[in-house]
């Protein structure tokens, strides 16, 4: 675990902390370590997080600094648009549910882990860009045209304007208001994505690096690969880390699970238990108009033949849709949801697919102690190789895909 | 993703389908659109789709699009290079101009094109051939909100924005089925439901939408006058109405008062007891904050006008107009409905509305195009353009239209269309209409061209090309840009869809205000808005209603059946609806694989009732008979319609063509045809099990 800092003055002056991300995505692009970087960058303004495929080093810098607004999803990216990262090596800067997501992309075959080079950020959680905008308005009552900069940091959420003005309001109070973080984001537990090949970021720089410079926890062999070349390079500064600074990285990420936990705690005894959850289910997705957003968006949804559109499942054309077509998604992805938030936030008829999902996922992780998008384990009884599952399933008759119950 | 590389990138763009305006990202991948994303900055939407929404890309790159202009000859099409097209376009509408006369001419233009075809198709028409026979569909929508909300608030247009509906306290829908029709229009009526918001729906049919309801009041299709005049009479019955604001800002009461005082009992006429009517009146009186959104239920019928005055009545009656969450919203069923009428193609007003037989407006957009001899009449509307075919229109420019599937009896249009001399249809695929053209030009779809669509809340947002059109297509401001100059007209030198934006800009005073630079981020500007730092009007009437004298007009208007009501021979009463699953004649998402697969064919909802005693099956194909045609459709049993009454999906062409049954007869004020109810007899197919 180090302290690391680019050497270039240019990414330097556009970067936050260091800029030792943006450093090491153009060394290994520019080092052809890998063919592509998939990182994100600002569109129309802040809150507009638009995903980039660069191949340009110089146009790696473009993508420095966070958007705290960009509420993407790029692992479903990378297998939709970049044929899952098959015949292309990419570098990829990954949340905890980019990062999760992949994996579980991954050992369904869809995207190919081993040429992606992942560099993961801590993330204290997403807000949605039009919730934020409302915020600004409403809560720190700035028009958010003139905000510069927006970043989540010690439990506030904080703006800067173009006059300079800083303005900071705790998460808690915008959260009880209703604004604030994504409902998926409050209850994430993976703060620092250790599964990526490097974890960096901010948390528990202290000192006279404070803000200037980025922890990097090296993951995996790839990970330190890229690093002690890049420093061997000249590209990437380190130093030490200041121990009191790892400390305190601990102690951020330690009070951030345990918010986690404590929106975890909330949101899931807001369900009810049993039968009243049941019910709260149906009555909420009973407003399906067939989008295939959750589907379309999910990272474990990957099926050529989707169940959802199997007539004899799912009447096709008919409104309000059966709940079979929710009984599919969670037969099929409760096991291994990342709880990224797409289904719920995409959703047009503002059902609460995410957290169903997820209160279920946290349910057979205890019973079945499997935790999705950490590692290539496999998933309990989820289809891994649809093709030939679904062929044997015809061949033999039969309707289990694992015999979970032997 | 960003052009950096010339790769992957986003392109952020307005939905091509309903008149909501979602934004979305079409995603290009080495000049081939390969998908749809969320677009999450848009505060339309969030990022929030539809079916259609989320597969708005798949029928750009269709092998069916039009590639090559065809020429007919012989009765076959043969394909053409658009020099032949432009010269023979241009020489049959000259000659046909100069032997017959200005209306011997026909300008249809579709509600799906960009704001800035419907103006160039407009201008070409007035200024070439100094006709104001130009019309577009809106004349089969929400012809009847801009001639009701005119008469009554002084502005045709929904007076409040989409997501206004959570500042109301009580949202009163009626006739529209908003969750399959305009879906991201009702996620806020569900978002303000949620917020613990009083919803009722009023609808002969049991919709998604009237599932969201707290109250939902089924009500006989057709007799909305009837229904609203009775809320209205038992609102000022029980002293709830706004004494206040109806002396300050409105004019007629004692009009209104006078009619509606007949109506205290409509049970006989609506099917609603009249202790229901009571309670309505009340709920709706008593919010804080009301809002009316409506839809193609109340506009729809030979009443159009009448039945959107009528909401009129009911939202001033109860002074709820002209502050957040209040108002009368028409949802608007395309893309650029509210657009094309905005931009003047319509045969009475040039852009923004104004009056072509006013001397003095005429004499300005002469100076400003720098023309002569504009015309003053009102032109021949949509619909009566296609009756007058032959006798005197003899030739005719169909604009992205399929008039053969949607206007009403196809069987006439059909005839109709045969009469011409000679017909232009511009388009993306061989339509149902296209095939009755001399002339085919092959279009640009929306992810094929820069421009803009005015989403129903009169706000103007950016469509952005993503992609170049397929084999010799053009973009169609392109098309007329040429076109113009082959007929040698001045004042069409545009090089871009924003050089036609900034004409509109100079010509109407209501958009000057809204240059590209201003609307480059979603939240773009809702019109009015006059000057580049005027920062638009999401709510009309605030401090006075738009009409001439600043008031709102109340009217006193009486209850009339439709033109055809079922008898002892046709005993069915059909309505017609739309899916959430198709836009229009599909053509567009007929081609989307998974829409096609929920709904390939046509389909009709018949009560359980009727269907037992006519043997009928959920599932089995049954066939309608009607005066002026028949059409065949897959039985859909439930109760979400009443005994007597079916709902026929409008969406498709052929046996299933609901339109081979709907009715021409037209309502009087706004020339609608009477699409919604028509009558019907219900037969089974011989052979059908």
């Amino acid at each position: 675990m180090v302290y690391a800092w680019t050497t270039n003055a240019d990414i330097a002056k556009v970067a936050e902390c260091g800029g030792a991300v943006t450093g090491l995505l153009k060394f290994a692009l520019e080092n052809d370590i890998v063919d592509g970087v998939l990182a994100v960058k600002k569109g129309v303004d802040i809150y507009d997080a638009v995903p980039t495929l660069i191949t340009d080093p110089a146009e790696v810098a473009g993508t420095a600094g966070s958007l705290h607004c960009g509420t993407l999803l790029l692992a479903k990216l990378i297998k939709k648009y970049l044929g899952g990262a098959e015949d292309m090596r990419l570098a990829v800067t990954v949340k905890g549910c980019d990062a999760m997501g992949i994996y579980e992309l991954a050992k369904r075959n869809q995207v190919n882990l081993d040429n992606l080079l992942l560099i993961g950020v801590n993330c204290g959680g997403t807000v949605s860009p039009v919730t934020a905008r409302k915020m600004i308005r409403e809560k720190f009552e700035v028009d958010p045209n003139d905000v510069v900069k927006e970043e989540i940091d010690k439990g506030q959420f904080i703006i800067v304007t173009k006059d300079g003005e800083h303005k900071g309001i705790s998460m808690d109070d915008l959260e009880d208001a209703g604004y604030g973080r994504r409902s998926n984001c409050r209850r994430c537990l993976m703060k620092v994505p250790r599964q990526a090949d490097l974890a960096c970021g901010n948390w528990g720089v202290i000192g006279d690096k404070a803000g200037k410079a980025t922890f990097v926890e090296v993951c995996s062999d790839k990970g330190a690969d890229l690093l002690s070349k890049a420093v061997a390079a000249g590209a990437i500064a380190t130093g030490a880390a200041n121990p009191k600074g790892i400390e305190i990285r601990g102690k951020v990420e330690g009070a951030m699970l345990k918010l986690g936990n404590k929106w975890r705690a909330r949101d899931f005894e807001s369900l009810g238990e049993g039968k009243e959850r049941l019910q709260k289910i149906m009555e909420d997705s009973s407003r399906c108009v067939k989008c295939y957003a959750c589907i379309e968006n999910c990272p474990i949804c990957y099926c050529v033949e989707c169940s959802t559109k199997k007539p004899y499942l799912v009447p096709p054309g008919v409104l309000p849709v059966p709940f079979m077509f929710h009984l599919i998604r969670y037969a099929h992805v409760a096991d291994s949801c990342v709880n990224c938030g797409q289904c719920e936030e995409n959703c047009p008829m503002e059902i609460a697919n995410s957290l169903y999902m997820h209160s279920l996922q946290v349910g057979m992780e205890k019973m079945f102690g499997h935790t999705p998008g950490v590692d290539m384990e496999l998933p309990v009884l989820a289809l891994v190789e649809e093709q030939a599952e679904r062929e044997r399933l015809f061949k033999t008759g039969e309707d289990q895909i694992y015999n979970v119950f032997k | 993703m960003t052009e950096t590389n010339g790769k992957l990138r986003y392109v952020p763009t307005t939905c091509p389908y309903c008149g909501v305006g979602c934004g979305l990202n079409l995603v290009v991948n080495d000049g081939k659109l390969v998908g749809v994303e969320p677009y999450k900055r848009s505060p339309i939407n969030e990022g929030k789709l539809c079916p259609k929404g989320a597969t708005c890309w798949e029928f750009v790159q269709s092998p069916d699009r039009l590639t090559k202009p065809l020429i007919k000859k012989n009765g076959k099409f043969e394909e053409a290079s658009w020099d032949e097209a432009y010269d023979l376009i241009a020489s049959k509408f000259t000659e046909t101009y100069e032997k017959y006369g200005p209306k011997a001419l026909g300008f249809q233009v579709s509600c799906r094109t960009p704001n800035e075809e419907c103006y160039i198709m407009q201008k070409l028409a007035r200024v070439a051939f100094k006709t104001n026979n130009v019309d577009n569909c809106a004349r089969i929508c929400h012809g009847p909100s801009v001639a009701g909300l005119s008469l009554s608030f002084g502005s045709g247009a929904a007076t409040n924005p989409f997501e206004d509906v959570l500042n109301a306290d009580l949202i009163f829908m009626i006739g529209a089925n908003s969750v399959e029709a305009h879906p991201l229009a009702a996620r806020r009526v569900l978002q303000a439901k949620k917020a613990g918001k009083t919803i009722i729906v009023c609808d002969p049919r049991f919709t998604p939408t009237a599932r969201l309801a707290d109250h939902y009041v089924r009500y006989n299709p057709s007799t909305n006058i009837a229904l609203i005049n009775s809320i209205m009479y038992w609102i000022i019955q029980q002293d709830l109405h706004d004494k206040e604001f109806i002396k300050n800002r409105t004019t007629g009461f004692d009009e209104l008062k006078a009619t509606v005082d007949k109506y205290a009992d409509v049970e006989s006429i609506t099917g609603v007891p009249t202790e229901r009517v009571k309670e309505i009146a009340k709920l709706y009186a008593s919010a804080g904050n009301a809002v009316i959104i409506y839809c193609l239920g109340i506009t729809e019928l030979t009443t159009g006008t009448d039945n959107v005055r009528s909401l009129g009545n009911l939202s001033m009656l109860t002074g709820n107009v002209g502050r957040p969450g209040v108002g009368v919203n028409p949802l608007r069923g395309q893309n650029n409905v509210q657009g094309a009428c905005d931009m003047g193609a319509y045969p009475n007003v040039y852009s923004g509305y104004q009056k072509c037989e006013d001397d003095a407006t005429r004499a300005r957009m002469e100076e400003l195009w720098g023309v002569t001899g504009l015309p003053s009449e009102y032109g021949v509307t949509l619909t009566e353009q296609i009756t007058q075919c032959g006798d005197p229109i003899k030739a005719m420019y169909i604009f992205a239209l399929n008039p053969v599937v949607s206007y009403p009896d196809s069987n006439h249009v059909m005839r109709s269309l045969e009469k011409l001399d000679f017909l232009v249809v511009q388009d993306l695929f061989m339509t149902e209409t296209a095939k009755y053209a001399d002339v085919i030009l092959p279009g640009a779809s929306f992810a094929e061209k820069d421009g803009t669509f005015t989403s129903g809340e009169r706000r103007v947002n950016r469509v952005r090309k993503a992609v170049d059109t397929p084999g010799d297509a053009k973009e169609d401001w392109q098309i007329f840009v040429d076109l113009a100059h082959k007929l040698g007209l001045k004042g069409f030198d545009f090089n871009s869809p924003e050089d036609i934006w900034n004409d509109v800009r100079r010509v109407t005073p209501s958009m000057a205000g809204i240059s590209y630079e201003r609307i480059e981020k979603p939240e773009a500007l809702h019109w009015p808005c006059p000057t580049l730092e005027h920062a638009g009007t999401p709510i009309l009437h605030r401090e006075k209603f738009s009409s001439a004298d600043g008031l709102g007009h109340f009217f006193g208007l009486e209850h009339r059946p439709p033109a055809e009501v079922a008898d002892a021979e046709y005993p069915f009463t059909l309505m017609t609806g739309r899916l959430i699953f198709h836009y229009h004649t599909r053509t567009q998402t007929g081609r989307a694989e998974v829409l096609h697969y929920e709904v390939p064919e046509a389909y009709v909802q018949i009560n359980e009732e009727d269907a037992a005693q006519l043997k009928i099956q959920n599932g089995e194909k049954i066939k309608l008979r009607g005066r002026r045609g028949e059409a065949e459709a897959v039985a859909r049993v439930t109760d979400e319609v009443a005994p007597g009454v079916l709902m026929m999906t409008m969406h498709f062409g052929g046996a299933g063509s609901v339109n081979q049954l709907t009715n021409t007869a037209l309502d009087p004020l706004s020339k609608m045809p009477e699409l919604k109810h028509s009558a019907v007899a219900v037969e089974k197919i011989a052979g059908v099990q």
